[in-house]
C-alpha cells in the first residue's frame, strides 16, 4: 500500500470531528447536522449525525496519517497511488466525491 | 554500564562557580545548554537555563540550572564549546548571556520576539479559523444551529492568553 | 540545470531547474534518477521547468525570484506542501504561506514529500500543456 492518498469512506463517517481536532495542520474540515430518528419500539428518537460536507485541504496536508489513526470508525484509509497535480491552488481543496476511495466510483 | 544523574539548582550568583567547580570535578564532557520557558513563577517571567555536564565515560551527569528573568554570565571562558548554544539560547529564549559571542546565530535581526517564549503568540494560530470549532449543531464561526449546550473548544497549541486582546 | 525527457515519450522533453531548498528535493532527486526520466541532449527544445522543492522561508523569497527571472519563459512547479502554503510550517512567522504570492505557478504538486511518481505526472501535465 502507497502512503499516497487519504480518502473518505463516506458511510462510516460519524462527523465526530476528531480527525479535524487532531490534524496537525488544520486541513481537514467537516460540516454536518443531527437529525432524530425514530426506530420502532423505541421510547424517544435517537439523534444521528448527518455528513454535510468533508473537505481535505491537500496544499496543506502532510500525509501524517494521523486523522486516520483517530478515526475509530475507520472512515479515513490510505489509498493506492493517486498523484494530485493541479494547476490552480484551489483545485487542492478535496471533498467527498473527489475523496472516495479509489475503485468506488 | 550505570549511570548516575544529579540536579542542581543554583542562584544566578552562582552559576559560574557552581559549572566551573563540576568541570574541575572531572565533569568535562559538555552536552548541551538550553533554556526552559517557566513563564510565572511568583510573578516574574522566568527562563530556566540548564547545563548537562558529564564525565568523558558518560558515567555521572550534572544538569546545572537556574532560574533568570533575562540576563546570566557567560560561561564561554570556562567551556568555549557552550557559545554556540548560548547564542542560540539568546536568541530563542530572550536571555543574554554577559561576555559571551552576542552575534545572532540563525535568525536575522529585528525579528521579532524570542519565538520559543510561550508569551510569543503564532499570529497563524489565533487569526486562523479553527475547522474543529464546529460541531454537527455548532457551525465553524460560533454560530449555534439547533440546540446545542456543549462548550466550545479551544484550538491545540492556542493558550489561553493568546485569545485575549 | 539538465534537460530530462520522457522515457516513454522521449519526444517530450523538459530543461529542469531545482531549488533544492528542502527535504523535498530527496524525492526529487529520486524521481530524476528513477529510470522514467532520461537525460538528452542541453540542445533539444522545449519548455522549461523550475522545481521548487521546498520550504521557502521570507528571507529567501528574493533569491527565488531571482532565480525564476533568470529562465524567463520558464514554468514554476511548486513541489510539496511547503512550497505551497507552508506545508508543516503552515504557523510558523518566518515560513513564506506558498510561492504563489509573488511568483506565477505552472502546476502544484500535493504531497510532504510528493511521491517521484507524482514529479513525473506534473512533467507529463506541463508539457502536454505546451503542445496544445
Amino acid at each position: 500500500m502507497k502512503h499516497s492518498f487519504i480518502a473518505l469512506i463516506e458511510d462510516k463517517c460519524t462527523s465526530c470531528m476528531l480527525c479535524v481536532r487532531e490534524c496537525p495542520a488544520w486541513c481537514i474540515s467537516l460540516d454536518s447536522h443531527t437529525i432524530d430518528v425514530t426506530e420502532e419500539g423505541a421510547r424517544r428518537p435517537r439523534k444521528v449525525n448527518v455528513l454535510d460536507s468533508f473537505e481535505i485541504d491537500y496544499s496543506l496536508c502532510m500525509y501524517c496519517g494521523v486523522c486516520i489513526d483517530v478515526c475509530p470508525f475507520d472512515a479515513l484509509a490510505w489509498d493506492e497511488h493517486r498523484a494530485l497535480v493541479t494547476t490552480n491552488r484551489e483545485d487542492m481543496l478535496l471533498g467527498i466525491e473527489e475523496l472516495g476511495p479509489s475503485g468506488s466510483s | 554500564m550505570s549511570r548516575s544523574f544529579t540536579w542542581h539548582q543554583v542562584e544566578p550568583k552562582d552559576w559560574r562557580d557552581k559549572i566551573g567547580e563540576s568541570r574541575n570535578a572531572g565533569f568535562t564532557f559538555f552536552d548541551f545548554l538550553t533554556g526552559v520557558d517557566r513563564e510565572n513563577v511568583e510573578g516574574n517571567q522566568m527562563c530556566e537555563v540548564v547545563v548537562h555536564l558529564a564525565k568523558a565515560d558518560l558515567s555521572e551527569s550534572h544538569f546545572i540550572s537556574t532560574q533568570v528573568l533575562n540576563e546570566l554570565p557567560s560561561i564561554t571562558d570556562l567551556i568555549p564549546a557552550a557559545q554556540w548554544h548560548e547564542r542560540e539560547c539568546a536568541e530563542m529564549f530572550g536571555v543574554q548571556f554577559n561576555g559571551g559571542n552576542a552575534k545572532p546565530l540563525l535568525r536575522h535581526e529585528n525579528l521579532g520576539r524570542p519565538p520559543l517564549l510561550k508569551s510569543t503568540v503564532l499570529a497563524a494560530r489565533v487569526l486562523t479559523p479553527w475547522p474543529g470549532g464546529a460541531e454537527p449543531e455548532i457551525k465553524e464561526d460560533g454560530r449555534k444551529v439547533g440546540n446545542a449546550s456543549r462548550r466550545r473548544q479551544r484550538p491545540p497549541g492556542v493558550p489561553e492568553n493568546w485569545l485575549k486582546p | 540545470m539538465t534537460r530530462y525527457a520522457l522515457t516513454v515519450d522521449p519526444n517530450v522533453s523538459v530543461e529542469v531547474v531545482s531549488a533544492s531548498l528542502a527535504c523535498c528535493t530527496l524525492e526529487l532527486q529520486a524521481a530524476l534518477n528513477s529510470g522514467s526520466l532520461i537525460q538528452v541532449s542541453e540542445s533539444d527544445t522545449g519548455p522549461c521547468v523550475i522545481v521548487i522543492a521546498g520550504t521557502v522561508t521570507d528571507a529567501l523569497v528574493p533569491s527565488v525570484i531571482e532565480l525564476i527571472h533568470a529562465y524567463p519563459g520558464a514554468k514554476v512547479m511548486s513541489f510539496g506542501a511547503c512550497a505551497t502554503s507552508g506545508g508543516p510550517y503552515w504557523d510558523s512567522p518566518p515560513v513564506s504561506k506558498g510561492i504563489d504570492q509573488f511568483v506565477e505557478v505552472a502546476a502544484y504538486v500535493a504531497g510532504c514529500p510528493p511521491r517521484p511518481d507524482a514529479f513525473i505526472q506534473a512533467i507529463q501535465e506541463l508539457s502536454s500543456k505546451r503542445a496544445s
